[in-house]
């Protein structure tokens, strides 16, 4: 399809798109917090959680959607599905899973699985009508994984948000993520404990443009 | 000889007719090596060998990961492209690569650096059994 083809489409997705089907994912390096923020945002909304949370790396190996969540700031509303994806690497080795206590055979499928998440991942990139960048905020931002994700988002003009996740903890560095991604609004939070959400919850007004 | 079967490692030259038809190991699954790239994975083969059961491993691994739509009695070709599996169970990711496809196609197996361009691979496939 070419340029005429994909303005088309974009068209006609929104002149048909209803109220609520806005898909909001959550992307972003493995361990950033993705689906804590996911079960942060569907506890605060819906009171339910949307998936399991860990601290081995790669826990969400699927796409996992919660449809409908209205959220309310300021008198406004904004309803959308919320997309957790799994973590985008550039390595998957399951020998780091048997570091952390995993047995060989399962480490080995999770391995698999995680391959074929960050596949899935990035073939969802495309329908994702806004995507908030889950970063942790205690690690370097500056790595190939977060640079080619922002940087594919843009190409496809997909509006982005960077959240700055576990500023709960001492060694997170706001300031750093703010540097590495300076056209983007960075937001420093904790979706663990809570911190910071009302800002996270009122920047997602601004990127879905209500 | 731009074709090797991926679970016992034989060469083959292009359109033969073991790869359409399947290698005499019995696997149906073969690597597509550019010309370049062959003489570096023939050196990487000797550093690091694997075994036939890690062969096999890997074989099975890219059927679980190419999915549900494959017909495991025809020829599947894979090139070299977005994802390696260096051994069963580590993969290293091209995100670049992977971004860049509509659909990612490419999946990568062992002896070094191997992908797999399924769709276009079955097309290709198709039109020359026909």
């Amino acid at each position: 399809m070419g340029i005429f083809g994909n303005f088309l489409k974009k068209f006609l997705k929104s002149l048909f798109k209803k109220k609520g089907e806005i898909k909001l994912g959550l992307y972003g390096p493995p361990n950033g917090g993705k689906t804590t923020l996911a079960n942060k945002i569907s506890m605060d909304w819906l009171g339910e959680e949307v998936g399991i949370v860990s601290g081995i790396a790669h826990e969400t190996r699927e796409i996992q959607i919660k449809e409908q969540i209205t959220i309310k700031s300021k008198g406004k509303e904004l309803t959308f599905n919320l997309v957790d994806t799994p973590g985008i690497a550039t390595k998957i080795d399951y020998e780091d899973f048997l570091k952390a206590g995993i047995k060989e055979k399962e480490a080995k499928t999770r391995a698999k699985e995680a391959t074929k998440g960050v596949i899935d991942a990035i073939k969802w990139l495309d329908d994702m009508d806004a995507v908030v960048i889950v970063l942790d905020g205690t690690k370097d931002p500056y790595s190939q994984v977060n640079i080619t994700i922002i940087g594919n988002l843009e190409a496809r003009k997909i509006p982005v948000l960077i959240v700055a996740n576990k500023i709960d903890l001492k060694k997170a560095d706001i300031k750093k993520v703010q540097a590495a991604f300076p056209q983007y609004d960075v937001i420093g939070i904790s979706a663990k404990y809570g911190k910071n959400i009302e800002d996270f919850y009122e920047a997602l007004f601004k990127i879905t443009n209500q | 000889m731009p074709h090797q079967c991926v679970r016992c490692g034989k060469l083959y030259e292009d359109a033969s007719e073991e790869i359409l038809k399947g290698c005499s190991c019995g696997a149906k699954m073969f690597y597509f090596i550019r010309k370049e790239k062959l003489k570096q994975i023939q050196e990487q083969q000797e550093k690091e060998k694997l075994t036939l059961q890690e062969k096999e491993e890997i074989e099975k691994e890219v059927y679980d990961l190419i999915g549900d739509n494959i017909d495991m009695d025809k020829p599947v070709i894979l090139d070299i492209e977005s994802i390696e599996i260096l051994k069963p169970g580590k993969y290293q990711l091209d995100l670049v690569k992977l971004f860049k496809a509509k659909e990612p196609l490419i999946y990568k197996l062992e002896d070094g650096k191997y992908m797999v361009d399924i769709v276009e691979s079955f097309k290709k496939m198709g039109r020359k059994a026909k």
